[in-house]
């Protein structure tokens, strides 16, 4: 897909826990951009036009094989759309 | 494949299916065209509404959980929450609570908020067997089932509460019987009683997208601020459960959208009422988050503005400009009134809170200060000398109670006390003509909403009407609180409540001596 | 060293809610019974369907079987959403393994032809059934009266959504990892003699009216088939070796039996209902004998199979 992508705001929220933090590294790591704010059990993401998730950088950190279905049991919320969803990354970003 | 031929037994290395393709053999590739039945007998309710679908496959599934995979999340997520809960329970934390008074958001939710998680449980089943397309119909059968799990987790972190506390005990049958929670129930009544596109887009999209933050994030925070751990863990748990469901509400407008061009208007008149029928339900949130909570999260207006202004307004709506669709009709009402929303409805609960079960305060003057910070615009100008008034009152010993019962809106249910846009001053009153009769409604939003389908408001369960006709239980006050199933201590004023004096007596300094 | 911790001792003013107080005295009760007992709302609807015009929303109507108080049934079970899905996370959990360990040792390639005919030609379009039985089991989820029957429906709904799966996943192994012997199967499922007579019941069972009577019309199938093809030929399985083909079936007995934990403890409540227990045995009896034989109909090409392949 090349439509121009909006650069509006998306965001993820994680819980925060133990699990889920390599996981944020991860996403800090692969967007450069990323805003991270902590709230109290909650990590805010948060990018212009789009956030990316890769498998192969979480489960670097992770020390463990990781498949990108266990991104469920971390999230909270999300605004955006999931452009993106297979055996090695997620895509958060608006369509249009 | 025949009986007489063989695949070779070969112990060449499995090719791995990608995730996309193994999910479509798991979901969609179970349905079959019927030959020995009509497809329209097999589904019967997806043409009445308008809607046009070209092509089911077009449906998109980006959360590919299969049903083990559900399984094994799902049960992981209910062993921690279990677990939170349990600790509560044995350490005595409601004792860590701000104040007891804090409950009575608590006692709204259990009354309002989990009977309509029970019938989003029952009614996406329904989308669970009419949809036409299998993808849709898985996605709805795990919504339902997380339905369930929100309105049993709901019903089990608050069964604690409910031993030591009043206005919980008795819910569901309070959610069929009285005044207030008829604002909730008519709410999923109507969306369940129209057809299943009407539904997907209703409560999918406008109720489980549009406005899920505005509902939900201000009785989770409010948890979080106010000790209540047990609720705060609740709210995290049932979240992850909630992006699946928002991002069912998006597929489903985009699917609708762009299957054809004729659905656009419908969809479009669907996002118009939905919208404003879920906002005048919200009023209730906004009445709890402004006044209920003894430390308060956000105004009802922050909340607004950076709900529904900047991430729906700012981010989503750009989004479905694409297909034509514009912001929902009179939003500018719902943003004009946001300085006043909260204390209307407050003063609705507070002046009939004999007759709820919850109980209602005065504001304090410190907590009079925060909503004159947060809304230095209206409050200290319309609503203070109000509550002033109360506080005098109460200072010699009285409590001012509304006596006799208010005229409620036809379509949203709630009594008829909203004000005119430019001026907070004049009551903000409607009337339709149907077949004769006089019809009234709160605002030019239920207005317009009663008019495109009186047929269906007209039959509408109104509880002051029916306390009137003598369908409530009696004739007196007294009478119909017992028909509510309203206890002693549930209802009234917090301040000497059994609430209130036992949380004193709970908190008492030690007595000298041991 | 053992110890006693003292806490400060508050007297609840009541066990648990008030509905449950008034069936079962105040006493401290279930996490089940607080989660299912009178949660359905009964009166006061404010719109009727538009999609059911003589109906409320929520009607005992929707089945000619009545409980007099439908929580006269309870699940035996005792299933409220966690216990539910903790088993079926254990059960696919298991049954994961199960794969796992016949793909990493091939043993579905090594089927003798018999039984990988079988499979192939019965078990696998079986997933088609389940998936039909699935929209029988959730009309019962949205239209049964009363939490505690309709419960059990949802999860029954889910159970064959999840056996389909399961199905499917052995139609993968089989086909060495991609979907040609699931793409086979379904063309069975449409074209293939010996499975029309299945495939004409499912659907006509999948527009009857009433949930309660699809329900019942897909279980005198489940009777028949799950002992079929599962429970009664595991010896034969192992002794013939198709040891691939007894770890899979010990899935679906498991499964059979929880199913007919709930299911017949329904339908004993409505056949010893006091109000409609007689008016419930005449509905019961009618549903047996339409039933009943379309059912042995149905499934007797799949035993002719049975006994041509592995049986011989």
């Amino acid at each position: 897909m090349t439509e121009q992508t909006t650069l509006r705001p998306v965001g993820i929220d994680l819980q925060e826990s133990e699990e889920n933090r390599a996981l944020i590294d991860a996403i800090k790591a692969d967007n450069p951009e990323l805003t991270v704010r902590h709230m109290p059990g909650l990590v805010k993401l948060q990018a212009a036009g789009q956030i990316v998730i890769k498998r192969e950088t979480v489960e670097a950190r992770l020390g463990r094989p990781w498949e990108t279905g266990e991104f469920q049991l971390a999230i909270v919320s999300y605004a955006g759309n999931f452009s993106e969803w297979d055996d090695d990354q997620i895509i958060v970003r608006w369509k249009h | 494949m025949s009986l007489t031929e063989r695949p070779p037994a070969t112990s060449a290395p499995a090719k791995k299916l990608p995730v996309k393709q193994r999910y479509s053999l798991l979901t969609r590739d179970l349905d079959w065209e019927p030959s020995y039945v009509n497809r329209a007998d097999l589904y019967p309710y997806t043409s009445y509404e308008g809607i046009v679908v070209h092509d089911w496959d077009g449906w998109e599934d980006p959360f590919r959980l299969t049903v083990d995979a559900y399984h094994k999340y799902q049960s992981e997520k209910d062993k921690r929450l279990y677990a939170v809960l349990d600790s509560f329970a044995q350490s005595q934390g409601h004792l860590t609570l701000s104040d007891a008074s804090y409950l009575n958001s608590i006692k709204l939710f259990i009354q309002g908020v989990t009977p309509l998680e029970y019938a989003a449980h029952r009614h996406f089943a329904y989308l669970a067997r009419y949809l036409e397309g299998p993808a849709p119909r898985f996605a709805a059968l795990c919504q339902s089932i997380d339905e369930l799990r929100h309105a049993q987790t709901q019903i089990h972190t608050i069964s604690n509460y409910n031993k030591y506390y009043g206005g919980f005990h008795s819910w569901s049958k309070m959610h069929d019987r009285v005044w207030y929670l008829s604002v909730t129930k008519s709410l999923f009544d109507d969306a369940m009683s129209a057809g299943p596109f009407e539904f997907l887009v209703s409560i999918s999209f406008s109720f489980e997208y549009l406005l899920t933050n505005l509902l939900f994030v201000p009785f989770m925070s409010g948890a979080s601020f106010n000790g209540d751990m047990p609720t705060m863990s609740f709210g995290f748990s049932a979240q992850s459960d909630e992006s699946r469901h928002m991002t069912l509400g998006l597929e489903a407008i985009k699917f609708l959208l762009e299957q054809d061009e004729a659905n656009v208007p419908i969809i479009q008149g669907w996002i118009d009422k939905w919208f404003w029928r879920s906002y005048r339900m919200s009023a209730l949130v906004a009445g709890m988050m402004d006044y209920m909570l003894p430390k308060p999260v956000m105004s009802w207006k922050e909340a607004f503005e950076l709900y529904f202004e900047d991430q729906m307004l700012g981010g989503l709506f750009p989004d479905l400009a694409y297909y034509g669709i514009t912001p929902p009709r009179h939003v500018q009402d719902a943003i004009a009134e946001k300085d006043k929303l909260s204390h209307e409805v407050y003063k609705i609960l507070h002046n009939f809170s004999f007759a709820a079960a919850f109980t209602t305060s005065t504001p304090s003057d410190d907590h009079m200060a925060w909503l004159s910070a947060q809304y230095p615009d209206t409050f200290d100008r319309y609503y203070r000398p109000t509550w002033e008034k109360h506080r005098s009152v109460e200072a010699g010993g009285g409590r001012v109670f509304f006596q006799g019962l208010p005229q409620l809106c036809q379509v949203c249910q709630i009594p008829i006390a909203f004000t005119e846009r430019d001026d907070p001053t004049r009551i903000s009153f409607r009337h339709s003509e149907f077949r004769g009769e006089t019809f009234h409604t709160c605002s030019d939003g239920c207005q317009w909403i009663f008019d495109r389908e009186p047929e269906k408001y007209v039959q509408a369960w109104l509880p002051v009407h029916q306390i009137y006709q003598g369908n409530c239980g009696g004739p007196t006050v007294p009478d119909v609180l017992a028909w509510y199933g309203i206890q002693e201590g549930d209802n009234g004023e917090y301040a000497g409540s059994p609430d209130q004096q036992q949380w004193a007596e709970w908190h008492q300094p030690a007595k000298g001596g041991n | 060293m053992q110890y006693e911790l003292r806490y400060q001792v508050i007297e609840p003013r009541r066990h648990t809610y008030q509905n449950v107080i008034d069936r079962l005295g105040d006493q401290p009760a279930s996490r089940y019974l607080e989660g299912t007992l009178d949660v359905e709302p009964r009166e006061n609807f404010h719109y009727r369907p538009t999609w059911a015009k003589d109906r409320e929303l929520y009607d005992a109507r929707y089945s000619a079987l009545r409980l007099d108080d439908p929580y006269s049934f309870l699940d035996p079970r005792q299933f409220f959403y966690t216990p539910y899905v903790t088993s079926r996370a254990t059960m696919h959990d298991e049954f994961g393994k199960t794969l796992a360990y016949l793909e990493e040792r091939n043993l579905f390639g090594r089927l003798p032809d018999g039984w990988r005919a079988l499979a192939a030609t019965v078990v696998v379009p079986l997933r088609h059934f389940e998936s039909g039985a699935q929209l029988v089991s959730v009309a019962g989820a949205r239209f049964a009266h009363g939490t505690s029957i309709e419960q059990c429906c949802t999860f029954a709904a889910f159970d064959r959504i999840g056996n389909a799966q399961m199905l499917s996943r052995v139609g993968i192994a089989l086909g060495n990892g991609g979907g040609d012997v699931l793409a086979s199967a379904k063309l069975d499922w449409q074209h293939a003699d010996h499975l029309q007579p299945l495939r004409q019941l499912i659907e006509e069972v999948m527009v009857l009216d009433d949930w309660a009577e699809g329900l019942l019309a897909v279980d005198a199938v489940d009777r028949l088939l799950y002992p079929l093809l599962y429970a009664d030929l595991d010896e034969a399985a192992l002794l013939g070796g198709a040891g691939a083909y007894s770890l899979v079936a010990q899935h679906f007995t498991a499964w059979f039996k929880d199913q007919r934990r709930w299911l017949d403890a329904l339908v004993s409540a409505w056949r010893g209902d006091e109000r409609h227990g007689g008016a419930n045995a005449a509905v019961l009896d009618r549903i047996d004998t339409e039933w009943g034989p379309r059912a042995a109909t149905a499934v007797a090409p799949l035993l002719a199979v049975v006994q041509q392949e592995v049986q011989a």
